[in-house]
């Protein structure tokens, strides 16, 4: 009984430091350091300005909003979103790009490759949103292909402005 | 067999009867100061009893306090000192000590979460890093919905544009 008891303990203590020892471990492991480099060849980044609307009849939503349209509506909750403008650029980490995705909206991009695994081929991107001339918001953010940035605009009528930000290999 | 004075002290006092008392007496012929002690101590008797008896107050209290007294002056029998054992003997102190030790590591197992919750696996890689609005009126913040795995930079002191305007 005593035996077992201790062994028991023994069993207990050992796996309590162990794990104590992993937590204190594994973030400085498993978390890499970012490292920016020049961008991939061929990545794009793709920018959309939408409208989005309530609508007793909504239209469907253009195919190249297909995989966004069901998030939006969680998201934001109106029942209609049309594509006002887009825009796709090769991501150059030479120099600023402008995108232009509508006469009233569009933003300069700066862009650095994010070589970590964690980042999946994402970029560190120097965001500058404009409306019409004004610089509305300047942000730096991180984005992977595959992982939409939303930025909620002005309103507009009834409905709401919303711009998206992809980036695309 | 009673001794010489416990068979004196009975005959003095007329308790002593048949044989006994024909034995005893024949005993006395060998102790002529018997017959006169005897007669001093029936004088003495009936001195005593001749006396008035004197009353006493509070004969519970008397009672009681000589009962006490009588108590306290009497020295008590030695009793044989007990081993005193006490109960957290060394086998029970470890016992104690392990069970205590196993109730803490099952609380610190079930109430204390271990290390960082785990990170959802999930593709998805969208981070705001800071934001700077273009003006004191814009404000802005960064929602992050993981059901939906969406970032939303959501915007608000932007001026509202009417649907008279046309969008392009």
């Amino acid at each position: 009984m005593r035996r077992l008891a201790a062994l028991l303990l023994v069993v207990l203590a050992v796996r309590a430091f162990a794990e104590e020892g992993e937590t204190a471990v594994a973030p400085s492991v498993g978390s890499p350091v970012p490292v920016l480099r020049a961008a991939s060849g061929g990545d794009k980044i793709w920018s959309a300005v939408i409208l989005a609307t309530n609508s007793a009849t909504p239209k469907e939503a253009p195919p190249e909003l297909g995989e966004f349209t069901a998030r939006l509506k969680r998201v934001f909750g109106y029942t209609q979103y049309e594509l006002i403008g887009s825009v796709t650029e090769k991501i150059d980490d030479k120099s600023e790009s402008w995108l232009v995705p509508s006469r009233n909206f569009w933003l300069q991009v700066k862009a650095r490759h994010i070589s970590s695994k964690e980042a999946r081929g994402g970029y560190l991107l120097n965001l500058q949103f404009f409306q019409d001339k004004r610089p509305i918001l300047e942000s730096e953010a991180k984005l992977a292909p595959g992982s939409p940035l939303f930025v909620r605009g002005p309103e507009y009528g009834r409905g709401q402005i919303i711009i998206v930000l992809q980036v695309q290999r | 067999m009673k001794t010489f004075e416990e068979r004196l002290t009975a005959w003095i006092d007329g308790q002593l009867t048949g044989p006994d008392l024909a034995a005893f007496e024949k005993e006395l012929a060998t102790h002529p100061e018997a017959a006169a002690e005897r007669a001093e101590a029936r004088k003495l008797g009936d001195l005593l009893r001749a006396q008035p008896v004197p009353k006493v107050g509070n004969e519970d209290f008397f009672n009681h306090q000589l009962m006490q007294r009588i108590a306290a002056e009497t020295p008590r029998g030695v009793e044989p000192e007990k081993r005193r054992v006490s109960f957290w003997s060394l086998p029970r102190l470890v016992l104690a000590g392990a069970a205590c030790l196993l109730v803490a590591l099952g609380l610190f197992h079930t109430l204390i979460p271990a290390g960082l919750p785990p990170r959802e696996k999930t593709d998805y890689y969208a981070e705001v890093v800071e934001l700077w609005p273009g003006d004191p009126s814009i404000s802005a913040c960064t929602v992050y919905d993981p059901a939906d795995n969406v970032t939303v930079v959501w915007l608000e002191g932007l001026d509202y544009i009417p649907a008279s305007y046309a969008l392009k």
